[in-house]
């Protein structure tokens, strides 16, 4: 694994925008640095939708908002001083099964990425236990990776 | 109401008396304006509506104009009708807010999936004349889990050498539905001890309800794995034990020893009853507000619990 090889997952929220600034400011000085913005893209859940114009029109709204945050992020990464071919962006689609924390770690060790940075949320002990927790099981879970977990 | 439909409702004589006769609906967008002496037409099969069912809980009752209790004409069968609403709106459980939704789509889904399954409510759904998912049940021919256990008029002591150890093991049985649901990407979406019956001539137990839902987590099965863990410690509590019930003083109850959601509910049983198994009550501390680690899939649950149910056997 090439420490250099760096993966940011983003899931355009401003945790994940902390995380993009905290990366840009580090590895801003890192001669030789390549860096892959991942969005995990997960529909939206077809049952809260009462027909499939409404649910295809969530889904459009979420796909504009992505499309925004990765081009802030990248901009923010180039404006640090990361030459702009060094930063590459992906989507990875994701169904239930497996968890989003699993797709990160699969996309992780398929591309060789030495070092995988995420967001946190903050969760509190009780909605960690409900929703769960993608940065937790990426810190339980990774191997062969440094992983920074941005607050 | 047309002849056709007023012959039918005469012909079958269904067992109420029907004082009038109402409109028959193949449309029922507007759930609120059916009522008593309407007849519903779908899937080919007419309900004469007798009332809208009622939620009783904590002593309450809460109409629910979109279930309708019915008797089919064609059969003479109970059946209740639940008509579509789709609705999102916040549950709160303790300090936590979710934002929930109720789907006709999903219930009907996992109606198709237990079809034959006596682990779960049975029923079908059809599209009425315009196209709202109508799901047409069999009543459960039981009574629910935690009124028989609020029942057992013995000591903790006996219930729990006696009668817990056959409830645990229909409890596991329940729990491994709730897997079966799990492993075909279906939630049960609100397990309650009110939504778990018990059937009236096999004692097994059976699930109710299907239809809420919420919005994709990293853990999906978090909130089923919660509700089971709330009937877990009331079928082994023989009830809730809130804590200003008790002399938390005298017993050391401490809030580590309570319910992470709820922080007036001892789960750590075992100070309460010293006789429950270490190993059992260890299943219980899970969901303690002292807990740091949780279950997230039904198998891990119940690889800790199985091994209990040996124990209890033993003794």
């Amino acid at each position: 694994m090439d420490v250099k090889n760096i993966l940011i997952s983003v899931d355009a929220s401003s945790n994940a925008l902390r995380a993009v600034d905290y990366a840009a400011t580090i590895l801003a000085a890192t001669p030789g640095v390549r860096v892959t913005l991942l969005y995990i893209e997960r529909a939206p859940n077809r049952d809260k939708f009462e027909n499939e114009k409404a649910w295809l029109s969530q889904c459009r709204l979420e796909e504009e908002r992505v499309f925004e945050f990765l081009a802030e992020a990248r901009a923010k990464l180039v404006a640090a001083g990361i030459q702009e071919q060094a930063v590459s962006e992906r989507k990875v689609l994701c169904s239930a099964e497996p968890s989003i924390a699993q797709t990160i770690l699969d996309v992780q060790q398929e591309g060789g990425f030495g070092t995988l940075i995420v967001g946190r949320r903050g969760l509190t002990k009780g909605e960690e236990f409900l929703f769960g927790s993608v940065s937790s099981k990426l810190v339980h879970n990774a191997k062969n990776c440094a992983v920074w977990v941005v607050q | 109401m047309p002849e056709s439909v007023r012959a039918l409702v005469e012909r079958f004589k269904p067992p109420v008396s029907v004082g009038t006769y109402g409109t028959v609906f193949t449309d029922t967008s507007e759930f609120m304006n059916i009522g008593y002496g309407d007849v519903i037409d779908v899937g080919g099969r007419h309900y004469l509506v007798l009332g809208d069912e009622r939620e009783r809980r904590f002593g309450m009752e809460d109409p629910k104009f979109w279930v309708k209790r019915c008797v089919e004409l064609e059969s003479g069968q109970y059946r209740i009708l639940k008509l579509e609403f789709q609705e999102s709106f916040d549950q709160h459980i303790g300090p936590l807010t979710i934002t929930c939704h109720r789907s006709a789509a999903k219930e009907a889904r996992i109606l198709r999936l237990v079809a034959g399954d006596p682990r779960f409510m049975q029923g079908v759904a059809h599209k009425d004349g315009r196209g709202n998912l109508v799901r047409v049940l069999e009543r459960v021919a039981g009574r629910r889990l935690d009124l028989n256990i609020e029942d057992i008029h013995t000591s903790h002591r006996e219930y729990f050498h006696d009668v817990y150890p056959g409830i645990l093991t229909r409890f596991i049985g329940a729990c491994r539905a709730i897997h079966h649901l799990h492993q075909h990407g279906e939630t049960h979406g609100d397990i309650r001890r009110d939504h778990l019956y018990v059937d009236h001539k096999t004692g097994d137990y059976c699930w109710i309800d299907f239809d809420y839902g919420y919005d994709s987590v990293e853990n999906p099965f978090g909130l089923d794995l919660f509700g089971l863990g709330n009937i877990l410690s009331f079928i082994t509590g023989k009830g809730v034990h809130a804590i200003q019930e008790l002399d938390s003083g005298a017993l050391a109850i401490t809030e580590a020893d309570c319910a992470l959601f709820f922080r007036h509910r001892v789960v750590n049983l075992r100070k309460l009853f010293a006789y429950i198994p270490e190993d059992l009550n260890r299943v219980l501390m899970h969901y303690s507000a002292g807990s740091e680690v949780f279950y997230e899939t039904v198998p891990e649950l119940l690889n800790d619990l199985e091994p209990c149910l040996d124990t209890l056997r033993r003794a």
